[in-house]
């Protein structure tokens, strides 16, 4: 059952150099995320994966199309939407001089619920920090913190933005094991990465997007098997990567 | 969109505690930004003391009569002169030297006998500003001690009533204002400090994915930074009255109401900048825009009466002008908040002026992307 319905979805921003014209920086795409799915968006830079979720945050207005969470109009029912998910932003700094359990206190506040800190500090692995600062933790302890803080009001759907980048291997398959065990007790999630490794084992299904349009999506077997197959009866040699490079092409972005 | 400003939700109220227990945590700055109004409050406190220095008055006594000794004693007896009697020739050189403010020489024929006897009066030109005062003063002593000597009534005698029944200096004058000053800077760099950090760290972002309306966190941040604000107000007061010895002549809770309005409007006006400016020097450079005309406007140094007639009514208008003079009332006239409602009414437009266009800035798609 799709628990993510995203119909046409299209953003568009004047052109720096030329205001009175747009350029679409998701430009028409059309999705279905099934609930208790890891659903992965791939992407060069600049491909509209960001955006694209903020949209289906409330972050960035719909220009067009629509999307529905749980069966509720992203557009006319932002904060009814809001209640329902949990968000990690790529950046993720917070309020100065304020403990882990202390921000986790008031994230619960903001969506009117009593949070045990205890309890979402244990399960993103950092009890031994509840008093720390976020400012002292390390790259993948902020990137746990910021999901405990996104797990307060126990979403149905987390989105999660590029939530390894910049971790070391250690700190990203210790981030993999943590959305694993979250989609394990039936939370849907929907995250961005450029990681091919993480696209290919952790996502369910992924989808690929490039310029702003969505250019394949299906689980990560099947792509392989559709643009980076080897020859018939030979093991499977090629992997997510491959498949990327092909859509997308080898040339650098930024 | 209906205005309306209710009673602070549990969801506020509780956000604000948390939000206070955040702010209370930033020690240095609630005590470092104390620093400027106590140095302010103290250099005043001194500078304008109670008292009028004594003029330095340097006699030089050439008669011997009775009628001189007892007029020089006379002129020593009273607390307006400092009086030392010496050689013409010396007292010359430390008039000169300043250290006199004037000479006075009695004639050889000054008695009892004499009939227009010339003094003669020794002043350093360079003072005549004090000397315009100053002479006056000494003439009319003079004659009250003829008189004195001469046995007459005199016609009338003027006693000087203050009306307002109490000693009032500078400083008493100025603290109401520098008090409605410092709430203003305290309350608008307060908010739009804080508003602009936030964006600037991907908080408001943050707390936009949550289900927090703007009118929610507008309030929780506006009466935690109240409390702190509150505090450091006490903090100068208690100090000027204490320390300083500033009287505060009106009811204390009028006093606090004013400033928890005035807090409000400021908070609020904050909330606008932090809205408008992206930047930090930008926060900066607008709310200087809106805090300096209020400082030379608002009658917080001086009177609105003293500047010139074309910018009065304008003056009266700015919102720190009906804090600061109901301020002032309160504290320096002792007035109840039923004789100011002109004050009154003026700080309740801006307070729901302030209040709409906050609510209304603050747009959240807006301010935190």
């Amino acid at each position: 059952m799709a628990i993510i319905e995203v119909t046409d979805l299209a953003k568009k921003y004047p052109l720096p150099e030329n205001k009175s014209d747009y350029f679409y920086a998701v430009d028409g795409i059309s999705l279905r995320i099934d609930a208790g799915e890891i659903f992965g968006i791939l992407g060069p830079n600049g491909a509209g994966k960001t955006t694209t979720l903020e949209m289906l945050e409330g972050l960035v207005d719909i220009d067009s199309g629509s999307a529905t969470i749980d069966g509720i109009d992203v557009a006319s029912h932002p904060y009814k939407v809001k209640k329902i998910i949990g968000v990690q932003l790529q950046a993720n700094e917070y309020f100065d001089n304020v403990s882990l359990t202390e921000l986790l206190i008031l994230f619960g506040a903001l969506y009117e619920r009593e949070v045990d800190a205890a309890d979402l500090l244990s399960k993103v692995n950092l009890l031994d920090k509840a008093q720390a600062k976020p400012g002292s933790l390390s790259g993948g302890q902020q990137q746990r913190f910021s999901i405990a803080c996104a797990l307060v009001n126990n979403p149905k759907v987390l989105f999660l933005d590029e939530p390894t980048t910049g971790l070391d291997p250690q700190a990203k398959h210790n981030l993999w094991d943590l959305v694993r065990e979250l989609n394990k007790a039936g939370m849907t999630i929907v995250l961005t990465t450029h990681n091919m490794e993480e696209a290919e084992s952790l996502c369910q299904r992924i989808a690929i997007m490039d310029h702003g349009k969505l250019i394949a999506e299906d689980t990560p077997q099947n792509l392989i098997l559709k643009y980076a197959a080897e020859p018939p009866k030979a093991p499977l040699h090629g992997n997510i990567e491959d498949v990327f490079l092909a859509l997308t092409g080898h040339g650098l972005r930024d | 969109m209906a205005f309306e400003i209710n009673m602070p939700t549990k969801l506020q109220l509780h956000l604000s505690n948390v939000f206070l227990k955040i702010f209370l945590r930033d020690r240095q700055s609630i005590f470092f930004s104390l620093f400027f109004p106590i140095i302010f409050m103290t250099v005043f406190g001194f500078v304008n003391s109670d008292e009028v220095d004594p003029i330095k008055l340097g006699i030089v006594n050439n008669s011997s009569s009775v009628v001189a000794n007892d007029f020089t004693q006379m002129l020593i007896d009273n607390p307006l002169f400092n009086v030392t009697t010496s050689e013409e020739s010396l007292l010359r050189n430390e008039l000169v030297e300043g250290n006199q403010t004037m000479v006075l020489i009695l004639p050889q024929d000054f008695d009892a006998l004499s009939d227009g006897a010339q003094l003669q009066l020794l002043v350093d030109a360079a003072q005549l500003q004090q000397l315009g005062l100053i002479i006056p003063l000494l003439e009319q002593t003079l004659l009250s001690i003829e008189r004195e000597f001469r046995n007459i009534e005199p016609m009338f005698t003027l006693t000087i009533e203050d009306v307002q029944a109490r000693s009032q200096r500078y400083l008493d004058f100025l603290l109401p204002g520098l008090m409605a000053f410092t709430l203003m800077q305290l309350s608008i760099a307060g908010s739009g400090f804080n508003i602009v950090e936030y964006r600037r760290k991907g908080i408001l972002k943050r707390l936009f994915v949550t289900p927090i309306k703007p009118r929610d966190f507008i309030t929780a941040i506006v009466l935690a930074r109240m409390a702190i604000v509150l505090i450091q107000l006490s903090v100068l007061i208690l100090f000027a009255v204490l320390v300083l010895n500033v009287s505060i002549v009106g009811n204390f809770f009028s006093f606090y109401f004013i400033i928890i309005l005035g807090t409000f409007i400021f908070l609020c006006l904050g909330f606008c900048l932090g809205s408008v400016a992206k930047t930090q020097q930008a926060v900066m450079a607008v709310g200087n825009i809106v805090i300096f005309p209020q400082i030379f406007l608002s009658g917080v140094f001086y009177p609105i009466e003293s500047m010139p007639e074309l910018i009065q009514p304008i003056a009266k208008l700015l919102p720190l002008s009906f804090v600061s003079t109901a301020m002032r009332e309160i504290a320096n006239n002792g007035a109840s908040l039923l004789s100011i409602t002109p004050s009154l009414i003026g700080i309740a437009v801006w307070f729901v002026i302030a209040f709409v266009l906050a609510t209304r800035m603050f747009v959240w798609k807006e301010v935190a992307n």
